[in-house]
Parts: structure tokens; C-alpha cells; sequence
């Protein structure tokens, strides 16, 4: 397995709202999420979550609901709300159009300049 | 980003903070437990999962602070720490708290009160809705100007021009026409016999105030009635017996808020009127922002109740006289309106008016309206109340000066648990913040005080405004803006004495802090700070002083000022006798009879009356041409010749007081039917007849009345006791023709003035009994009352002087004290050495004196700098008066040195053993 890679600054944000984006989930079932898509590759401190969490929550990103889990216990179900959706598809496009920049800066050899 | 959102789940968790707590504890133990199940299900020991969950997942507490944070409510609830911890320091320190709460309580009242009078004359609205659509149609006259006969107020446009705002009745109707200002509104506020109406109510008679309105009046404004209905369109016509709206106020003080009010009938000018609404509270007309006039009429009983010289003038076009207001509406813009209404204002000119060939017409222009129609002595008041802000301000800035330097003094004492603070890893904006929060708190407390303060004395500053005799009661409204704006001084006052202290204790040194006797090491600088504060002060102290002290001399010098006349005993009140009634010439008869039949009652020396009384604001002018001029020279025409006038009773010099110097006074060869006379003034003599004797000679007025001159008087103050006395001349009013609406009467008692006001009330009403005495009052009060805005402004002007006098002695004695105490140590190594008690004191006293010398220096020169805007306030003084500059330096001083004495006389008496054994 590589060695984890460190979350870039605001990061998180986006692969929670694509964590949830696929379906409700708890807290702890987003960061499992997370590792699971990620190939393990992320490195998250596990109670950092939370405060990220909450901070969407209270921007309106994402709508929180306590349910029952599957082992039948009480937990708090997140949702991606219509502003989150908004915000993940920016997001996503900013990603990429960053991602293909510096991409092609990388690229570049001699030749080309 | 979404804010809305952000504000809901705010509130949301802000008042349920429990159930955020239970929330997080669920949700984290749910987390921890799930990934401990995962744990043992890949075979990890029970005890060892849990115990690496815990770790994996980093500190709870400060994750929790994180989501806290995360939710904005970790803000609020330092906040509720800062404030609980605030509170607990204030009462640990109750002196403190007591002297920075009264202080800051003393400079926001006085703020608070100012500025509720301020508001009234700067700020206030009509109390309608929509006030600032509301525009008021005026346009400028200059002296080619066609329009000549203007009733109503006008003021100078600064460029040599008056503004008006008056229009003639059937210009209004045309102009009506035209929507651009939707349905424009007209009214007049009725100013006859001391700007009263004469009226009978359940026979007794008394006077009112009135408006009137056009039909649309209150639908524009929209404003409806209480009780009853409104002026409406229909009584645009007359109609049978004319109707009346009341004011609340009327209805309140007239009718004890009696609902059998509408229907009931009062006479007006002897006119019986019903009335048929009573308009809401608040609603003051269209006129004035404080005071509502009593009775609102319809524009069509004008020619009954208010008859001019010719009766009616709803249909001449010659005297312009009613204001007009609309409304902007939407879609049409401010300048379109008026270039819209100007075209409409011209062609009912052209209409309804002959235009000369060099004649201008009036060009009209849009005034907000939203204040009312602002007479000329509310224009006044705004430089008065800008002042009394300033002084009201420096009070508060003087008081804040003083907290500030209480707080340096704490900030010193409290640099232990500060330098503990930052040791135990609080950042320094959080150290600010919670000083902030502290001296924001003591700000607020004594902005409540203030408030309170203000709200009690809220009454006091109008009242002083008031004449005696006056009947409109002066509401000042403490509204919100009074509470908003006392709320924001007291947030600004807070963080202008609480961010230096705040600042400084962010200095504190930890290492140096901890230790016992650190305070060495920043001693200079503080010291410093401090003494610079109390220098501001003293000179913030000196520059009120001075402003006190000119406006007190003002008054003094006003007051006993030569007005050429004796004031003392003599009883003035005003008879205005109804046209319906008494048309000219009826109306000179009846005053006549009333002036023999006040003659006749025991205990009156002498009766005079006057078409304007003395030292009351109002004077009459006219031209002045003297007939024959020696050596050919051509008859004088023209404005420089118009002088100041009065129409008087036979008796009226004697009983004034005012000498004849040369010829003589009126007596009874003076009849209505005998040559018309007149006697002069001492300036009006050497104004036009220097060197000659004017006795024997004879001028024209403007009328083309020819007098014959018969005597020449003493000159005596006229309209106010400010102005030399003008060049005046003075006729027989039983030689006059014109209808003057009232008359004031000089009664000269033996006894008391007051005491006759019953004997006299008797014989006027033999005469008529619905003649009410208007106005009653003795000459000494009238001249008082013309005093009163320099009375308020010397009262107030001392009463901030004092007060920043105390704050200013406060401010010194702390800070000698706190130098005497710091120096313990040193004095006291002094003594040992040899020093005398005496030269100890002295030394204290020194510094003192530097104090107090270096703040009266500055106070000065700001004073040399910021008195002359006062110059146009004061009389017999200048702005730099160097008795008031002095004796305001030598009382800065003394009161200074008395407040160092205390901490220089325990300095001298500090007893070196002890002094040295003290650190």
C-alpha cells in the first residue's frame, strides 16, 4: 500500500458532499465511504469529520436526520440538499479545470516553450 | 453563501444548547463504538478496540469545540463566559463600577437629552405615512418679482432671494390639475390676533390655534380620523354651517376625550362651527413637527372665519397665500415632476394674472416635505441644537477620558492575570476581546443610566423654551431613535476608553508579569499614557468652561442691558376683535372703549396700547419720507427710507416709561377727526433731521399719509434686546385706518401686575363678553421669555461646565494619587535623606501644576481656534473675551491644584520607616 496522502486544504468538504451525493449516510458511514473509494489512499484523522460535518450542516450543504442504523442503533443520517448538489457540481468543475491546468503545466517539455 | 440558512440553524441550536450537547455525544459514541465493532470483528480484543477507536478518532473535547465552533455557537458562549466573568470583576470592584457607570451616565443623559431636542430640530418627520415622498412646492422671488402681496413666511436663499412657499388660491386650482405630484394638498396655518383664533367654547371664551385645509388634505397625507371623519373633498364647497376636525391634543385638554365631542358646536371668530372628527395622535398637521394646530378648517371658510381686508380671497389672484404640497408617485422621477408642475405653475400664472413686460415669474422647485413647512424660527434652531451636540459630546468625551484612565489604572493591577492568561495559551485577540467585553458592558450600563436619565430629563429642556403664557404643549418624542442613538454612543464610548487599556494589558510580559515586582519595568510608559488623558481632559474641561462662560456673560450682559424703557408693573396682554364683528373703522372704537373702561378700574396708573409690543419679536416698518427737504434737495425714495414703526395709545410713553425729550407726548387734542401726528425717536432724528429741530415738521408714509412731527422721544429697544433701537416713529392708532388684527395692552399698575389681570378680565367682557385677554403676561416676563434661548443655552453651557469640571477633578486626583502611590518608595527614601514634609508637598503639588498648566494651554488654543462660530450667539463680548478666557483658566486651575492637594498631602506624610519597609 502507498503512504496515505495528506487531505489538501478544503478537500474534505468536496469528498463528503461526493460521499453523501451517493446516498444518506452516517458519520461514521461517510468516512468509511471515503476510505472505500479512495482506496484507502486518504489519511483522515476520524474526529475531524465531525466539525466539517457540522460546518456544512449549518451552511445548508447538507441536511441532517437521526434514523436507525443497521445494527438498530439511533444515528444521524446525512443528505445532500439542492444547495449541496449546486455546490458539489461547481466544486467538481473547479477541480477539474485545476486539475487539466496544472496537468499541463506539468507537461510541458523544452520543445514546447 | 447562504446566509438565511446559516442564521436558521444559528437560532436553532442557540436556544437549545442542551440537545446540541446530547446530539454530539450520540453521534460520537455511535462513531466510536461502530468502529470498535469493526475492530473486534476483525479480531482486536473488546478493551483494545475501544481503546484504539478513542485514539484514532483524536480528542473528543476539543473535536466537540471544533463542531461547536463549526456551528458558530462557540462565539456566543465565550461570549456568555466573557460576560459572566465581566460582571463577577465589576462587583469585586463596586467603587469602580459605581464612578465609571455615574460618569458615563451624566455624559450619555446629557447626550440623550440634547439630542431628543436636537431630533425635534434636525430630524423629526411629520408623523404620517410615507413622509419622505411628501414634496412642498416653493419658488424663489426677486425684486422684479410679479408677485407682490405674499401672506406667509418666506427666508432668504442666501443669493439675495426669499424662498416662498405661498400660492395664490386659484394659481393652487390650476396647478391641481396637473397629477405629477399626484392630488396636490393645500393649507394655510392661520396666523391672526398672536397667531390665534378667537373662540367660544361652552361660553367661555378662549383662543386656538387653527389650519386650513383643502378637501384632499387628509387623504394625502393619509391620515384618517380617530373619532369622526375628516375634512373630505365635499367641504370644498361651502355648505350650510362650516365643520372642523380637532386635534388630539385639543380634544384631550378642551373635551376631556369626550366621544360626544362630534356634533358639538364652537364658535370660531364668533362663527359657530360643529365639529365632525378628531384627527389621531401624533398627526400635527402639515405645518409644524411638534405641535398639531387645534382646529383643522376647510379652505372654503376662509372669507367667514379668517376674512382678509377684501373678505374672501379663494378667487384673487393678487395675494398668494395657501402652501401646497403632493406626493412623488411612482414612475415619475423628482425633476420631471417639476419641470411638469413649473409649465402648469406658469400658464396659471399667465392665467389668472397680468405679467408686465420686465416682470419675472415665479420658478418653481420641489422642498421635502417629509419635515413640514419649516418657519423661519425652526430654521433657527438648528445651529443652536448643533452646538449644544458639540458640548454634549465633549461632556461624554471627558467622561470617557476619565474610564479610560480608571481602566489603565486596573490594567496595571491586573497584569498578573493577564500575564497568567496568555501563560495557560489564550491567544491575544481573545485577551482583547474579553477586555472589550468588559468595558462594553460597562458602557452599556451606563448607557441604560443614561437613557433613563434622559428619558426623565426629556421634558425639562422644551419646558425651558416655553413662555409662561404659551399654550402649546411641546411633546418631544423619544422615540427609537433616541434609544438607537444612545445604544450607539454607548458602544462607541466603550470602545473608546476600553481599546487603549485593552491594548495594553495584550503587553503584559509572562515572565515579567509573574514576577513580584514587575511593575518597574513598564512604569514610564504607563505613567505617560495616563497623564496625557489627563491633560486632554483638563483642556476638553477648559475649552466648556469657556464656552459656559460666554454664554453666561451673553445672558448677564442681555439681561441688564438699558432697554429705554421701564419694564416693571406693567401687565401686557392682547385684544383681538373679530372683523365679523367689528369691521374697521368698529374695530379702533371698541379698543378705545376698552382702554377708558381698564382707565377707570382702581389701582391702574395708566393704560397704553401698541400694534406691537416691546421686546417680543415683532416690529412693523414703513416708508419714511420728509416733506420740504432744506436747500432743494429732491424728495428721498425708495427701500432705504423704510424705518420702524408703531401704532400706540395716547398714553403710551407715559406709561412705558420712555421720556420726550423735545415737543410732546400724544394727549387729548389728538382725536381721530384732528391733524394726524406723530413723534419720532431719538435715532430716527439724527438720522434724517441732524442738527435741526424735527418738532413742527411733517413726512409721508408709504400710504401717503401725511404727519406732522410733535414731539421726539428717548430712543427705546423694539423688537428684541439684542438690536440698538432702530429709527423709529410712532402714530396714534385712533388716527389709523388700517384693520390691524389685535392690539396689545400696556396696563401700568400700582400693586402687583398679576393681581389686576381679574379687575381687568371684568371690564373687557362689560365691553364684549367674547373678547378674551390673549397672551397675559407682565412686561418683565415677555422680556424674560425673549431671553430664553440664551437662558437655555447659559443654563445648559454651566450645567456641562460643572460636570466637566468634576470629571476633570477626578481625572487629576487619580492620577496623583496613583503617581503617590507608585513613588511611595522614593518619597520615602527622600524623607530619610532629609527631605521636609514640605518640600515633598510642593514637589506633588509641581506636577500638579505642569498637569494642569500644559491642559489649559491646549483647552485655550482650541478655545481661540473654536469660539468665534459661537460669535453670532453672544452680545457685548467677543468670542475671545479675555475676563471670560481668564477667570475660566484660574477656576481650571484652583479647582485643579485642589484636586492634587489630597495626594500631595499624603505624600508629605508619609513616614519614611514605613515607606521604605513597603516593597
Amino acid at each position: 500500500m502507498a503512504k496515505p496522502v495528506d487531505l489538501l486544504q478544503g478537500t474534505l468538504d468536496m469528498l463528503i458532499l461526493k460521499a453523501v451525493s451517493l446516498g444518506p449516510l452516517h458519520g461514521y458511514g461517510i468516512l468509511l465511504r471515503i476510505q472505500q473509494i479512495s482506496g484507502k489512499r486518504l489519511e483522515i484523522q476520524q474526529g475531524s469529520l465531525y466539525p466539517a460535518l457540522y460546518r456544512l450542516e449549518h451552511q445548508g450543504l447538507i441536511a441532517g436526520e437521526w434514523g436507525e442504523s443497521d445494527n438498530k442503533r439511533k444515528a444521524k443520517f446525512y443528505n445532500l440538499t439542492a444547495a449541496g448538489r449546486r455546490q458539489l457540481h461547481s466544486e467538481t468543475e473547479k477541480w477539474k479545470r485545476m486539475a487539466d491546468l496544472i496537468a499541463g503545466i506539468l507537461r510541458t517539455t523544452p520543445e514546447e516553450i | 453563501m447562504n446566509v438565511l440558512a446559516r442564521l436558521h440553524s444559528w437560532l436553532k441550536w442557540m436556544v437549545k444548547p442542551r440537545r446540541l450537547e446530547n446530539e454530539m455525544d450520540t453521534e460520537v459514541r455511535f462513531h466510536l463504538e461502530s468502529y470498535a465493532a469493526d475492530l473486534v470483528r476483525n479480531g482486536v480484543s473488546e478493551q483494545e478496540a475501544m481503546r484504539r477507536a478513542r485514539i484514532e478518532f483524536g480528542g473528543v473535547e476539543s473535536h466537540k469545540d471544533a463542531m461547536r465552533a463549526s456551528l458558530g455557537q462557540r462565539f456566543w458562549s465565550e461570549l456568555l463566559v466573557d460576560l459572566r466573568y465581566g460582571g463577577r470583576m465589576l462587583r469585586k470592584n463596586p467603587g469602580f463600577a459605581a464612578i465609571a457607570v455615574a460618569s458615563l451616565a451624566l455624559g450619555i443623559g446629557a447626550n440623550t437629552a440634547i439630542f431628543t431636542l436636537a431630533k425635534a430640530a434636525l430630524l423629526d418627520t411629520l408623523s404620517v405615512p410615507h413622509p419622505d415622498q411628501l414634496r412642498l412646492l416653493t419658488w424663489t422671488q426677486d425684486h422684479r418679482s410679479l408677485v407682490s402681496s405674499i401672506w406667509g413666511d418666506f427666508y432668504p436663499d442666501g443669493n439675495g432671494r426669499a424662498v416662498v412657499a405661498s400660492f395664490s388660491y386659484p394659481v393652487y386650482e390650476q396647478l391641481r390639475r396637473n397629477h405629477a405630484l399626484g392630488d396636490l394638498f393645500a393649507f394655510k396655518e392661520v396666523i391672526v390676533g398672536r397667531g390665534r383664533l378667537t373662540a367660544t367654547i361652552d361660553d367661555q371664551p378662549t383662543t386656538v390655534t387653527g389650519e386650513l385645509v383643502s378637501g384632499n388634505y387628509f387623504a394625502g397625507f393619509g391620515v384618517g380620523t380617530v373619532l369622526g371623519r375628516p375634512i373630505e373633498p365635499a367641504d370644498d364647497v361651502v355648505a350650510g354651517a362650516p365643520v372642523a376636525v380637532i386635534s388630539n391634543a385639543f380634544w384631550e385638554r378642551s373635551f376631556g376625550r369626550s366621544p360626544a365631542v362630534i356634533g358639538k358646536t364652537i364658535k370660531l371668530n364668533l362663527i359657530p362651527v360643529t365639529i365632525v372628527g378628531v384627527a389621531p395622535p401624533g398627526f400635527t398637521g402639515a405645518s409644524h413637527v411638534e405641535v398639531s394646530p387645534d382646529v383643522f378648517l376647510p379652505m372654503s371658510t376662509q372669507p367667514v372665519i379668517v376674512p382678509r381686508e377684501t373678505g374672501s380671497i379663494l378667487a384673487d389672484p393678487e395675494i398668494w397665500w395657501v402652501q401646497v404640497m403632493g406626493r412623488l408617485q411612482p414612475g415619475i422621477s423628482e425633476s420631471a415632476a417639476r419641470a411638469s408642475l413649473a409649465l402648469t405653475l406658469d400658464q396659471a400664472v399667465r392665467a389668472t394674472m397680468t405679467v408686465p413686460k420686465d416682470a419675472t415669474l415665479p420658478s418653481l422647485s420641489l422642498s421635502p416635505g417629509g419635515r413640514g413647512w419649516l418657519s423661519y424660527e425652526d430654521r433657527q434652531l438648528e445651529q443652536p441644537s448643533s452646538i449644544l451636540l458639540v458640548l454634549a459630546g465633549l461632556v461624554l468625551l471627558l467622561a470617557c477620558a476619565n474610564i479610560a484612565n480608571l481602566l489603565l489604572a486596573r490594567s496595571a493591577a491586573r497584569q498578573r492575570e493577564m500575564s497568567v492568561r496568555i501563560a495557560l495559551g489564550a491567544s491575544k485577540a481573545r485577551i482583547v476581546r474579553q477586555m472589550l467585553t468588559e468595558n462594553l458592558m460597562l458602557s452599556m450600563l451606563g448607557g441604560i443610566a443614561g437613557l433613563a436619565l434622559g428619558y426623565v430629563g426629556r421634558d425639562a429642556i422644551p419646558r425651558l423654551l416655553l413662555s409662561k403664557w404659551g399654550s402649546e404643549p411641546f411633546a418631544s418624542r423619544f422615540d427609537w431613535r433616541v434609544f438607537a442613538f444612545t445604544m450607539v454612543i454607548s458602544a462607541f464610548s466603550g470602545l473608546l476608553f476600553g481599546v487603549g487599556p485593552a491594548w495594553q494589558a495584550t503587553r503584559a510580559v509572562v515572565n515579567a508579569g509573574l514576577k513580584d515586582s514587575a511593575a518597574t519595568a513598564t512604569r514610564r510608559s504607563k505613567g505617560f499614557a495616563g497623564k496625557t488623558l489627563v491633560i486632554v481632559q483638563v483642556s476638553l474641561c477648559m475649552l466648556l468652561l469657556v464656552g459656559a462662560g460666554l454664554f453666561v456673560r451673553t445672558l448677564a450682559n442681555l439681561a441688564s442691558v438699558d432697554t429705554g424703557f421701564r419694564p416693571k408693573g406693567i401687565l401686557l396682554f392682547a385684544i383681538s376683535p373679530p372683523k365679523q364683528r367689528y369691521p374697521a373703522p368698529k374695530n379702533t372704537e371698541v379698543l378705545h372703549q376698552i382702554e377708558e373702561a381698564i382707565a377707570a378700574l382702581p389701582g391702574v396708573k395708566s393704560v397704553a396700547l401698541s400694534a406691537d409690543p416691546l421686546i417680543a419679536q415683532t416690529a412693523s416698518n414703513d416708508g419714511f419720507f420728509p416733506d420740504n427737504q432744506p436747500d432743494g434737495q429732491p424728495p428721498k425714495t425708495g427701500r432705504e427710507q423704510f424705518v420702524m414703526s408703531n401704532s400706540v395709545g395716547q398714553n403710551f410713553f407715559a406709561t412705558m416709561g420712555i421720556p420726550v425729550l423735545y415737543g410732546r407726548a400724544f394727549d387729548f387734542r389728538d382725536t381721530p377727526t384732528s391733524p394726524k401726528v406723530a413723534i419720532i425717536n431719538r435715532a430716527l432724528a439724527r438720522k434724517e433731521f441732524a442738527g435741526t429741530n424735527p418738532v413742527g415738521k411733517t413726512f409721508t408714509t408709504d400710504e401717503k399719509d401725511r404727519y406732522e412731527i410733535i414731539g421726539v422721544s428717548d430712543d427705546a429697544k423694539y423688537a428684541d434686546m439684542r438690536d440698538d433701537p432702530p429709527p423709529t416713529f410712532y402714530v396714534l392708532y385712533l388716527q389709523q385706518k388700517d384693520d390691524r388684527e389685535d392690539m396689545t395692552f400696556e396696563v401700568r399698575t400700582s400693586g402687583d401686575p398679576a393681581g389686576a389681570v381679574g379687575a381687568i378680565r371684568s371690564a373687557v367682557q362689560t365691553v364684549d363678553k367674547d373678547l378674551p385677554l390673549i397672551d397675559v403676561r407682565t412686561q418683565s416676563e415677555q422680556i424674560e421669555s425673549s431671553l430664553a434661548p440664551e437662558r437655555i443655552f447659559a443654563t445648559l453651557a454651566a450645567g456641562f461646565g460643572a460636570l466637566a469640571l468634576i470629571l476633570a477633578s477626578i481625572g487629576v486626583y487619580g492620577i496623583m494619587a496613583q503617581t503617590v502611590a507608585r513613588r511611595v518608595n522614593e518619597i520615602g527614601v527622600r524623607m530619610a535623606l532629609g527631605a521636609p514634609a514640605r518640600q515633598v508637598l510642593v514637589m506633588i503639588l509641581r506636577e500638579t501644576s505642569w498637569l494642569a498648566v500644559i491642559g489649559i494651554g491646549a483647552g485655550l488654543g482650541a478655545a481661540l481656534l473654536l469660539t468665534r462660530f459661537l460669535s453670532s450667539m453672544l452680545f457685548g463680548l467677543k468670542p475671545t473675551d479675555p475676563l471670560t478666557l481668564t477667570f475660566a483658566a484660574v477656576l481650571l486651575f484652583v479647582i485643579a491644584m485642589l484636586a492634587g492637594w489630597g495626594p500631595a498631602r499624603r505624600a508629605s506624610l508619609i513616614q519614611p520607616m514605613q515607606a521604605l519597609r513597603h516593597e
